[in-house]
């Protein structure tokens, strides 16, 4: 350890210390104070962990957290970052604030944000990489997905012998030819067939020859069993698979995963990879199916909850929607609640929900007239482009109401005629409810659970 | 229902941001109050564009990648693709489908990406820096109004056969110098409006339609169809 070094981990430990005590806070100030003294600070952070970063678009936030679950089965010490500190800054700060590790070599299992995997590699050699996927989020630029992708791999390509564990159902993660050893969880519960993604769907290219990709069997948007027609490039082997799903509902999922029956706390297929995910890792460190399944099923506040409010009897899950691919992802869970239920749709365009409501034109709401739901209603500043969205989408106008104000919209969901009512709504759309229901005392203020 | 019409979605499963799929659903909103079923076939690569085939054709954007690709592939159509459009076949152009259509583009790395020119615009590119934000045209020839919102990163500088699709109110159209947003040439409607530009303005949609089913029934009164209300969505 350098002079420098310990100067710089002293300052910013100082400052963690005087942030977290006076000023309630400091995720990432310590990290900033830290690397200013010593910009390679990370090597001597990190050198005495064994580390796990886990990337990508959706999830990381999940896989994170089961891993570390998963990972506490068999290892004592283990270091993880909390949810948004996951930027170079963070991720020293993370450290600086961990505990003197006495014993057994400890493990970090740290989120990374795509473009900042390389400012950890350059100081830290992972003993693994998890990719989770790699979508289109409505805010991005044109490319996206390829550029973000090769940030990923700038950052590998410094850890040349670190194991990758990806999701091989997304064949972006099959586009290149990488030095390190590969691990790919899948999914593989269905009959195979020769399909296409839907049109919409957006990465559907072969990597080897850029004609169209099919599929044996698809999961959601352009992740499932694919295979090129025209050069062969196909899904490589999985090593960890989904191998059956038992039972969906909103708020659990039941399946297998290589023979061997799990369950987690919460609903959508994308939690299922996220499990999975944190299964291939667990796997791949030695802990065995039956303490990952023992860690997905003794501590359930890992998954958070999809927030249920009761609103004078009317049990109201409100949902964050943000873009197409998760707005597709929710649809499909809710589809799955086995009671009646209705419908609320709250569309804002303020910065923090994107200024461009484009997006909702890529949202599958088509399915809903197929389910059988007895009364919609839209709202929020942008009320006439969701309301027109459903009604090309073939939701009738006689059990469709335009209730622009949310106050309003409160109002009118306590005369519902379903007990079950779900509410989508984009970012500042869910701030500005849950600011009514607060005032009016049916939830407690903040962002929730 | 009375009326057919078989609608060309161009590489419909490549050219798909900003929710430019939406176009298609709007054309389908509107085609069913106008008695007429549309059927819909996404026309990719590696397969030919039939002109006889196709009453309609709708052409959206893409990201970089895919749009290069595209640009290859839609060479193979381009004598297709033309005289479908100098026969007046309708057509519905969006950003990326609007820069192919002409003679070429500078994408963000500065390369330049050939169209097939069968409209006399080019496209160049502007450094770290993209038109993003709501937009409103106003077609002086029809006195019709557009809203949408734009996010390009192209300059598109319209050929002398071209008049544009509108004149802007408010936001930046093709180019950001000469005031103009868009083109028509014959029955073609090219523009930069996501939105997406049918669901905001389905005068627009309905003008399309009308001239599909116009061009594919000569004969047909349709006067029912032009006089169709179209009530504001935005």
């Amino acid at each position: 350890m350098t002079l420098r070094s310990n100067v710089a981990a002293f300052a910013g430990r100082s400052s963690y210390w005087f942030l977290h005590t006076f000023m309630k806070g400091g995720s990432s100030l310590p990290g900033k104070i830290t690397t200013k003294i010593d910009p390679e600070i990370l090597k001597h952070l990190g050198q005495n962990y064994d580390v796990i970063v886990i990337t990508g678009t959706n999830g990381k936030t999940l896989t994170t957290a089961l891993t570390v679950r998963v990972l506490k089965q068999k290892y004592s010490n283990i270091l993880t970052n909390p949810t948004g500190s996951n930027m170079e800054q963070g991720i020293v700060t993370t450290f600086l604030r961990a505990p003197k590790v006495k014993g057994a070599r400890p493990i970090a299992v740290l989120e990374v944000d795509e473009a900042n995997v390389i400012k950890v590699t350059r100081y830290i050699k992972p003993k693994a990489f998890v990719f989770t996927n790699i979508f289109r989020d409505q805010m991005d630029r044109y490319g996206e997905i390829y550029t973000t992708y090769q940030k990923i791999i700038d950052g590998v390509a410094l850890a040349p012998e670190a194991t990758i564990i990806a999701n091989g159902d997304a064949p972006i993660f099959h586009s290149k030819n990488l030095p390190n050893p590969i691990l790919y969880y899948g999914f593989k519960n269905q009959e195979e067939k020769d399909i296409k993604a839907k049109p919409n769907t957006d990465g559907v290219l072969c990597p080897n020859c850029q004609h169209i990709l099919h599929y044996r069997y698809l999961t959601y948007s352009n992740l499932g069993k694919y295979f090129c027609p025209n050069c062969g490039f196909e899904r490589p082997e999985l090593k960890f698979a989904v191998t059956q799903i038992a039972d969906l509902t909103p708020t659990s999922s039941e399946f297998e995963v290589d023979g061997h029956a799990m369950k987690i706390e919460i609903g959508g297929l994308y939690n299922i990879y996220n499990a999975l995910a944190a299964y291939a890792v667990g796997r791949f460190l030695g802990v065995t199916p039956e303490q990952i399944d023992t860690a997905f099923s003794e501590d359930k506040k890992v998954f958070g909850r999809q927030e249920v409010i009761d609103l004078d009897g009317k049990q109201v899950t409100l949902i964050l929607v943000k873009n197409p691919v998760g707005l597709n992802q929710v649809l499909d869970m809710i589809a799955t609640d086995k009671k009646p239920f209705s419908f609320v749709g709250l569309l804002n365009a303020n910065y923090a929900d994107g200024i461009d409501t484009s997006w909702i034109w890529d949202g599958n709401f088509e399915k809903l007239p197929q389910l059988n739901i007895p009364a919609y209603i839209t709202g929020g500043e942008r009320y006439k482009d969701i309301t027109f969205r459903l009604k090309v989408a073939g939701v009738p106008d006689d059990i469709h109401q335009v209730v622009p104000e949310l106050k309003d919209v409160v109002e009118k969901i306590k005369t519902l005629p379903t007990e079950h009512v779900y509410v989508l709504a984009t970012y500042t759309a869910v701030l500005q409810l849950r600011k009514l229901l607060a005032d009016q005392g049916y939830i407690k203020e903040g962002m929730g659970a | 229902m009375t009326y057919e019409l078989n609608v060309a979605h161009l590489y419909g499963d490549l050219m798909n941001t900003y929710g430019d799929v939406g176009n298609i659903l709007a054309l389908n909103y509107y085609a069913k109050q106008m008695d007429v079923k549309l059927n819909v076939n996404v026309v990719s690569l590696d397969q030919d564009f039939d002109a006889d085939q196709y009453d309609l054709a709708f052409f959206g954007g893409g990201q970089d990648f895919e749009q290069v690709i595209v640009s290859k592939d839609i060479q193979t159509k381009k004598r297709a693709l033309t005289d479908f459009i100098e026969d007046g076949g309708p057509v519905l152009a969006i950003c990326g489908g609007f820069q192919l259509l002409g003679h070429y583009y500078v994408d963000a790395k500065g390369d330049k990406i050939p169209g097939i020119g069968a409209l006399d615009h080019y496209t160049l590119s502007q450094d770290n820096h993209r038109f993003i934000g709501d937009i409103v045209i106003k077609n002086e020839e029809t006195g019709e109004t557009y809203h949408g919102f734009e996010n390009h990163q192209g300059r598109t500088f319209l050929g002398k056969d071209e008049r544009p699709l509108g004149n802007v109110i408010e936001g930046k159209g093709n180019n950001g110098e000469d005031g103009t947003e868009g083109a028509i040439y014959k029955n073609v409607f090219c523009s930069y409006f996501h939105g997406p530009i049918l669901t905001r303005n389905g005068n627009l949609a309905k003008r399309l339609l009308v001239a599909a089913l116009k061009r594919s029934y000569p004969d047909a009164d349709l006067s029912q169809q032009e006089a169709l209300p179209i009530a504001a969505t935005f």
